[in-house]
């Protein structure tokens, strides 16, 4: 291709839409530095932004904002009660302590009595996505990592074809610096789709959720460490792969 | 003021995703996973989501579940986005074209190859830099009109390409046309698309 026959396809290089000896050669001559071509796919990549906008505005059912920001473990709970409840008991401790500490003692203790009370309430709404998603009769559960001979992940992946899969598990390996867990879910021969990031806690612990139908032909779940930004396709061999076809 | 007003009734969709003079505050925010970000988020760019993905798929309750989903990118992708250098509103409507142009291709039994390749064009660290100023009013009602103006050939294989994912080939094979008139009214639209961004820039 000429310089210019490039050019002209950087909207459909931007979209992943040329074809593999295309996309190959611009990715090749990008590599070499080209400051005007590296420049026309920033551009391609504004005008392609501008043409996606046309698209006709409809304005979302409410119900959207609820449904996506509960999957997120906001809205769910009832923040104003928590907001009251914290506030209550920080106005109480106020009272009982001022009289018997100083004021910078008493603001001390105020500060860490309302970060405890979001603390909590933002835990209380984590644990209640989980508990809905595990309440849901349509779950079905799958465990992993039972009576292997190594120190695999253990743990339990609970899929509900409306909602998504749950991965709760243990005994994952520490994380060198700057990489990630990712979940995959792999398709009856397709390739692996990314299902999210998450670490573990100090102990090897984590729960993690990838909201969403899932694709009927997903037969499988994964886990493999990826850089942190994430990965589109797994880069090391999965830590962990299990079956979700036979789920009970 | 005013002038945002205008832009924000003539393109409801983009000016919120050109609002990116806060979105590096956002970005921070998201990245240390503060809920309230989500919902803001949610306020800046849920509806554009669901107008670009709805006009892909065609179906509300699709339209809906994609949604979230492209939420869900964002916020297990957000760590490798930079803030400070990235243009957050093309990144996130990159991400919401790709998953609904990946559920058409499932439901419609295409091959996996191409939104394997959107997905990897996708990667935040793909947005950095953008000139993302170009896009003020003027610019934008004018490219519409040039968009308007195309003629019918070349306005399908734009939509064919933006909103049905499909490739030159494929969309010679859906059209029944040879590839060579395909990419004469690709190569055509896009040449008068740009060159009215171009000619603009250099008016202003």
């Amino acid at each position: 291709m000429t310089h210019q026959e490039m050019q002209e396809l950087y909207e459909f290089y931007a979209l992943g839409l040329l074809e593999e000896g295309e996309r190959a050669e611009i990715d090749e001559h990008l590599r070499t530095g080209c400051a005007a071509c590296q420049s026309g796919v920033r551009r391609a990549k504004v005008t392609n932004a501008a043409i996606l906008s046309f698209a006709p505005d409809v304005a979302p059912p409410k119900r959207l904002r609820k449904r996506v920001l509960a999957g997120f473990g906001v809205e769910r709970v009832a923040w104003g009660w928590i907001a009251g409840w914290a506030t209550l008991t920080a106005g109480l401790l106020l009272g009982t302590l001022w009289f018997a500490t100083d004021a910078n003692r008493v603001r001390s203790d105020l500060a860490a009595a309302r970060e405890q009370a979001v603390r909590a309430s933002s835990e209380a709404a984590r644990v209640q996505t989980v508990l809905d998603f595990l309440n849901a009769p349509e779950t079905r559960q799958v465990t992993f990592g039972r009576g292997e001979q190594q120190q695999p992940p253990r743990g339990s992946v609970f899929v509900n074809p409306k909602s998504g899969v749950l991965l709760i598990a243990s005994n994952l390996p520490a994380l060198g610096e700057g990489k990630t867990f990712e979940m995959w879910l792999i398709p009856k021969g397709g390739a692996p789709r990314p299902a999210g990031l998450f670490k573990s806690d100090p102990g090897g612990k984590a729960t993690h959720i990838a909201p969403g139908a899932i694709d009927p032909s997903t037969s499988a779940v994964a886990i493999s460490v990826e850089p942190e930004a994430g990965s589109s396709a797994p880069t090391t061999t999965p830590i962990m792969v299990t079956s979700i076809a036979s789920a009970p | 003021m005013t002038h945002w007003l205008m832009f924000s009734v003539v393109f409801p969709i983009l000016a919120a995703a050109l609002s990116f003079r806060d979105d590096s505050d956002l970005v921070a925010r998201l990245k240390r996973r503060d809920p309230d970000a989500m919902s803001e988020l949610y306020n800046r760019y849920g509806r554009m989501m669901y107008s670009l993905i709805l006009r892909i798929v065609r179906n509300d309750a699709v339209a809906e579940d994609l949604v979230q989903e492209t939420f869900l990118r964002v916020w297990n992708r957000v760590h490798g986005f930079d803030q400070d250098r990235g243009a957050l509103g093309p990144w996130v409507l990159t991400v919401a074209r790709n998953r609904a142009i990946d559920y058409l291709r499932s439901v419609q039994g295409r091959d996996l190859e191409s939104p394997l390749e959107a997905e990897r064009m996708e990667n935040p660290s793909l947005f950095l830099n953008l000139e993302t100023d170009i896009l003020n009013i003027d610019r934008m009602r004018r490219l519409k009109t040039a968009f308007e103006k195309l003629t019918p050939n070349q306005r399908t294989v734009i939509e064919l390409a933006y909103y049905e994912g499909l490739s030159q080939t494929e969309m010679s094979e859906h059209l029944k046309q040879p590839l060579g008139t395909v990419k004469t009214w690709v190569r055509t639209a896009l040449k008068l698309l740009r060159e009215e961004l171009e000619e603009q820039q250099v008016v202003a």
